[in-house]
């Protein structure tokens, strides 16, 4: 998988991998390239074998990305379209995905996140609530540092869309820490 | 603080921190939200605390999920060289490896007790309205069909809960976390399903037998009733359990294709020998419709297969099976005459 885009590889005077750098390439691009992998295949188990794939094919290929991050979006995404061509079956147009994905409650404010006064740990476990789009562009522009032009070539949407999720995003932020302002400080 | 602001608020800050931006851009959408803020006190506030929030974002905390992964990857990179992957290859491992769990999990349910202290646990309702079908995602990444009509409940720690226990109403289809330090369990009416990482169609209609029907994995099903479990029928992939109601008794039997029962996610429909009634009921959730009918067809009954097609299709072939008349009038279907064959 993945041949055919290698744009951003190295190839030969790439330094040679470690172990260790493979590992640290990982802990860093998991958390938003998991959540692509299952926007985009809408299956767990199979977003994770497409995460595997990539990865695999990097370390075995041994050489220092030099763009790493826009490689892995692009590897993954191309996966996930080989995948999506392979498999036979079409899932049943799900419903919208605001409904379909946003699974937690809102309105019930996540005391336990709260007393726990580490304000980073309870922003992202703000983050995680938000409805799985929103939350991939979050990540994807704070975390991985993605351009909104960037995000929406990946997510195949327009730029206006990943303005206005990103500002819904904050929005949502806001409204919560003002709501537990108390608790919050 | 409302869009527009916020959209400015994003725009400052990415430009800020972006080394190629110039000074005077910089000073500009500065000012900008300086004019927006004026005199305000509350409006500067909330500007800070907008930035404060860009700040505190800058970095995601790492809570250990990448290494439960990244292992994954190490196991197939120490075994012999790897071959391109193909999804199909993978899942008879994924089985082999449910199944043994299953079967540990199994030999140690009896120790583990009911630690979850239930006054505390905040349930959260996720329902499919009818004509629709829901894919959810719990906070422990089980992954969750709802059909139409249906409801499950799940506490909001489910992630971190002993034993994780959800609740259905109605039908959906599940696709469970591995996790064999804690096993999952599915109450609805009249049964329990327990196990650890696997796939499989929960069927639980109030009024109708519920069925648990296995594609993946291992699976135990106990009749439930207040809260006292029966001893357990344990299943296999292709295998199903029926309770019977007027029985209580668990019945197991083989299937030729346990997809079959997963069918209405593609929005199929399957009917075998299937009362009238529940034929009916099933229309009406799946189209969001309300049928009225004359008389009952009660002792009717209908073997048939519908792709995902338009009602109009389906009311076609059940009122040439029993020589009814049927009009559609928005959302609800009046059925005139009919007949049993």
């Amino acid at each position: 998988m993945g041949e055919n885009n290698i744009a951003g590889f190295n190839d030969s005077k790439g330094k040679k991998f470690d172990e260790k750098a493979f590992a640290d390439l990982y802990r860093r691009m998991y958390p938003t390239l998991k959540k692509y992998a299952i926007y985009l295949v809408k299956d767990i188990e199979n977003a994770q074998l497409i995460l595997n794939d990539v990865f695999i094919s990097i370390w075995k290929n041994g050489t220092i990305i030099s763009n790493e991050k826009a490689y892995l979006f692009r590897a993954i995404k191309n996966a996930a379209t080989n995948y999506q061509k392979m498999s036979k079956v079409n899932i049943w147009p799900i419903d919208s995905e605001e409904e379909a994905t946003e699974i937690i409650d809102l309105k019930e404010t996540p005391a336990q996140a709260f007393q726990n006064k580490d304000r980073n740990r309870v922003l992202y476990s703000l983050i995680d609530q938000m409805p799985e789009r929103r939350r991939l562009i979050f990540y994807m522009y704070r975390i991985d540092g993605f351009s909104y032009k960037e995000i929406a070539a990946l997510l195949d949407i327009s730029v206006r869309t990943v303005e206005d999720h990103l500002v819904k995003g904050f929005q949502f932020l806001q409204q919560k820490v003002l709501q537990n302002r108390s608790e919050f400080r | 603080m409302d869009q527009e602001t916020w959209k400015l608020v994003l725009e400052y800050l990415a430009v800020k921190e972006n080394a190629r931006s110039s000074k005077a851009e910089i000073a500009m959408l500065k000012q900008k939200l300086y004019d927006w803020a004026g005199n305000d006190r509350a409006r500067m506030e909330q500007l800070e605390e907008a930035i404060s929030l860009w700040e505190n974002t800058a970095e995601l905390p790492d809570d250990g999920s990448w290494k439960e992964s990244f292992a994954t990857i190490k196991q197939q990179l120490d075994k012999t060289p790897v071959k391109k992957l193909k999804i199909a290859k993978w899942w008879p491992a994924a089985i082999a490896a449910a199944v043994i769990g299953a079967l540990l999990f199994f030999v140690n349910y009896d120790k583990t007790p009911w630690a979850n202290n239930q006054n505390t646990i905040i349930w959260t309702t996720k329902t499919a309205q009818p004509g629709k079908i829901v894919d959810i995602m719990l906070p422990d990444s089980s992954e969750i069909w709802l059909n139409s009509g249906s409801s499950i409940s799940f506490p909001q720690n489910l992630k971190h809960a002993d034993i994780r226990t959800v609740k259905l109403n109605g039908e959906a289809f599940f696709k469970v976390k591995r996790d064999p330090a804690h096993p999952f369990i599915v109450k609805s009416e009249n049964i329990q399903t327990m196990v650890l990482g696997t796939s499989f169609n929960i069927n639980a209609w109030k009024g109708y037998s519920p069925q648990v029907t296995v594609l993946t994995g291992k699976v135990a099903v106990s009749r439930d009733s207040a809260g006292v479990q029966s001893a357990a029928v344990h299943l296999l992939p292709n295998q199903k359990v029926v309770y019977d109601i007027k029985t209580a008794r668990l019945m197991r039997e083989n299937v030729d294709d346990a997809k079959i029962a997963i069918d209405w996610r593609t929005g199929k429909m399957n009917f075998d020998q299937t009362p009238m009634e529940e034929v009916f009921q099933t229309i009406s959730r799946k189209y969001a419709i309300k049928i009225i009918s004359d008389q009952s067809f009660k002792s009717c009954q209908l073997t048939a297969k519908f792709d995902n097609v338009a009602i109009n299709e389906v009311m076609k072939t059940i009122s040439l099976t029993f020589d009814i008349q049927y009009t559609i009038n928005k959302q609800t279907i009046y059925i005139k005459g009919g007949k049993c064959n």
